[in-house]
């Protein structure tokens, strides 16, 4: 009911700015929605978003496994962590665009590129991440896993994974929200499609419904992945605690 | 199956640097089935001997010769349960071979029946040291070590406890060492008994028990305390 409130304050704010502006500058809401009937009846806007998605869910897994994977290690292994850390460091502070132009220098405007370029963007946090959560374990629950003879891989999946949650969803979280602003970029620069690639498309014809249409298409997907995907597995992952945090 | 320990010596370098003697000289043994008791003063080392012996700490002078394969039962001084599985999987994790009725035994005589599918977080320390007690008998160990069990508990807890302590050691003939700094509860469950020193902890003297758990009476329980009350003095 708040949730339905506050888009129906959003639409008006949008409608009352673009009557002060002039539809030049802010096409009003329907103007939006025609070019959202045109794109979704000729197909491109499903394939346009279809594309981005793929690309931000290949990314995303990747950035997430690498990451996590990396992390722990480093959190775990001295050495490992004194190899890795200039390379975090750097990899953290470099510029989004920096990665992507070079990846398309090296690699060609290939889909590996941007996919790759994505995954690095987000790679470095979730690395980050995951080695504090690794540093924070309890060292008394290894103990008892190692007195009751507990499979390495039982306790891994029991003991360690669920310390590594809480940790792991918010290096998801914030990693998810870098790679939907990343994937536009990507596009931009160097694809032949995708929902970025249409913005800018757009941007050079001025022509401000259909950018309109594409931005907000895609914030409501990324609106609709989040209800429906990622808070209610977060609900999951701490119903055990008295209170979700 | 016996347990063999010679520790020449542990010392343990503090966070300032500054280095202490946990252990020196401590030697014995257990046999098969036998209850050893540590009792001592708190802060004597009784916990790095435990752990010590469970394998998990190796930096000591000295040996431990714990029987071949032995499945180790062991109850830390705090629960060490995990918070995100419920009583039953958390002892589950830790036994999966364990059936249906052994566990539902296990669960009703330490009066764990109904918290079965309770979170660690909703129960008392009480209750979550016998969830514990219960994970570390679930495995049907060779060797159990006990950790203070009955410590911070009130004292009617505490009795309870002690009394399912006996039972289920009575039940299953385990070897089991227990460190308590209580020498009324070491009096009352061990068949061996061994008096430590302050820090570094030696062993002072051996005292062993025949009676029966069941048998021994009000009487002899407190002979053995004054014995050991003397004992204590005579040596520090």
């Amino acid at each position: 009911m708040l949730r339905l409130l506050s888009f129906t304050v959003f639409l008006a704010t949008w409608w009352g700015a673009a009557l002060l502006a002039g539809g030049e500058k802010l096409p009003a809401p329907p103007a939006v929605l025609a070019a959202i009937v045109t794109e979704a009846n000729s197909g491109a806007l499903f394939l346009n978003l279809g594309v981005t998605l793929a690309r931000v869910a290949l990314s995303f897994t990747l950035a997430m496994t690498l990451g996590a994977a990396i992390g722990y290690l480093m959190g775990r292994v001295r050495f490992a962590n004194r190899l890795g850390d200039p390379w975090l460091i750097l990899l953290l502070n470099l510029p989004a665009l920096v990665v992507i132009v070079l990846a398309y220098i090296w690699a060609g405007l290939t889909e590996v590129a941007a996919i790759a370029a994505i995954a690095i963007n987000k790679l470095p946090v979730t690395a980050v991440t995951v080695r504090e959560g690794t540093r924070a374990l309890d060292a008394s629950l290894d103990e008892m896993t190692t007195v009751f003879a507990i499979p390495r891989w039982k306790a891994f999946r029991h003991v360690v994974l669920p310390q590594l949650a809480p940790y792991i969803a918010a290096a998801a979280r914030s990693g998810l929200s870098l790679v939907w602003k990343i994937v536009l970029v990507a596009e931009l620069l160097g694809r032949p499609n995708g929902v970025g690639f249409e913005i800018g498309v757009a941007f050079q014809l001025f022509d401000i419904p259909r950018l309109l249409a594409y931005s907000m298409t895609f914030a409501a997907v990324v609106l609709a992945i989040e209800t429906v995907l990622v808070q209610p597995l977060e609900a999951r992952l701490s119903r055990w605690r008295p209170r979700a945090a | 199956m016996q347990l063999e320990v010679e520790i020449a010596r542990k010392t343990f370098t503090s966070a300032a640097g500054e280095r202490h003697n946990v252990l020196a000289d401590f030697n014995f043994t257990l046999g098969a089935g036998e209850v050893g008791v540590f009792v001592g003063p708190s802060g004597c080392g009784k916990s790095t001997l435990l752990k010590i012996v469970a394998g998990l700490d190796h930096d000591y002078e000295g040996r431990v010769a714990r029987p071949a394969d032995a499945r180790i039962g062991m109850v830390f001084q705090e629960p060490r349960l995990l918070p995100w599985r419920s009583v039953e999987d958390n002892v589950r994790l830790a036994a999966p071979q364990a059936d249906e009725a052994t566990l539902s035994a296990l669960f009703a005589v330490l009066g764990l029946s109904v918290h079965r599918n309770h979170f660690p977080g909703e129960l008392s320390l009480g209750l979550a040291r016998r969830v514990a007690l219960a994970r570390a008998y679930a495995i049907e160990p060779d060797f159990l070590i006990l950790d203070e069990p009955l410590a911070s508990l009130d004292h009617a807890l505490a009795v309870r406890l002690r009394e399912q302590i006996a039972s289920l050691v009575d039940a299953r003939s385990v070897m089991t060492l227990l460190a308590t700094h209580d020498v009324d509860d070491a009096v009352r469950l061990a068949d061996r008994l061994f008096l430590l020193s302050p820090r570094p902890a030696r062993i002072l003297a051996v005292v062993p028990i025949r009676t029966p758990r069941g048998a021994r009476s009000e009487a002899e329980i407190d002979a053995i305390k004054s014995d050991l009350a003397q004992l204590n003095r005579g040596t520090s």
